[in-house]
């Protein structure tokens, strides 16, 4: 598969099935309307399956939109400091059997 | 919903679920409608036979013999929920022997878009119309009333029957020829 970053931060995620929901929904009761208007049901199902669609196309691909909130990870702690806290921490686990 | 694959998942669940909404909505909006309406049925030629009767005993029962016209319109009967309509046309009499008997002589499947002006003259019947006995021949009260069933997209399939019905009597002699 192609190597391509699909991910999305947290505020992004929020956004992004808040928008497929409201999309979804929308063309549901559009659909449903304008089916009732021509006596179709067909009519009903296509204008629902156009809005999953139009739905899929905005909220599935990482647009930048749902990248504006990123983590704010902490800086690397230094090599050596992490190796002194690591051997303290083991004897303390040897001394306790 | 941090893969595409989840959130492809929610998408497709949600629309699922909102078309399940969408067609209970369907349903309620014609499930209190009316499908009753009138139709127009007459007799035009009416025989009664007596002869073996070759799928049962082979003891000899009477065979009716009808021709029917008939006119009805039923274009208001279709709607958004109704996919096919089934008529069929019901000759309900009494007996001797039965108290009650009820024999299909002819039947129609209208779809949602054909024609549904009926204006049929001299119609032959589909079925045969045996009785189960010797109860046809001098019967003063057949009545011929016309039913459909309606096929829907979603919800009851109920069975209507028309508001007009035809009465006749079947004749004291028996036919020697058709």
């Amino acid at each position: 598969m192609l190597d391509i970053q699909t991910h999305m931060d947290f505020v992004g995620q929020a956004k992004a099935e808040r928008w497929s929901r409201i999309i979804i929904t929308l063309f549901g009761v559009i659909g449903l309307i304008y089916g009732a208007v021509v006596q179709q049901f067909s009519q009903t199902v296509y204008v629902l399956g156009v809005g999953f669609l139009i739905s899929s196309l905005i909220t599935i691909p990482p647009w930048p939109i749902y990248r504006r909130n990123p983590l704010k990870w902490q800086k690397p702690v230094n090599i050596e400091q992490k190796q002194v806290t690591s051997d303290s921490s083991d004897e303390g686990k040897k001394k306790k059997k | 919903m941090h893969t595409v694959l989840t959130r492809g998942n929610a998408t497709v669940a949600y629309s699922l679920s909102v078309l399940a909404g969408l067609t209970f909505c369907c349903f309620i909006s014609t499930v209190f409608l009316d499908y009753r309406t009138d139709a127009n049925i007459k007799t035009v030629r009416v025989l009664v036979k007596n002869v073996p009767d070759y799928g049962a005993s082979r003891q000899k029962h009477d065979l009716g013999y009808v021709t029917f016209d008939l006119e009805t319109n039923l274009t208001n009967i279709f709607n958004w929920n109704v996919k096919q309509l089934f008529l069929y046309l019901t000759a309900e009499y009494e007996t001797a022997t039965n108290q009650l008997n009820q024999v299909v002589l002819w039947d129609k499947i209208i779809l949602r878009g054909d024609n549904a002006v009926l204006d049929f003259k001299n119609m032959n019947t589909k079925y045969y119309f045996w009785d189960d006995g010797n109860g046809l021949k001098d019967n003063k009260n057949v009545t011929l009333s016309l039913s459909w069933n309606i096929i829907p997209n979603a919800g009851l399939l109920p069975s209507v029957r028309s508001t007009g019905k035809h009465i006749f009597k079947f004749p004291s002699e028996y036919a020697s020829s058709i």
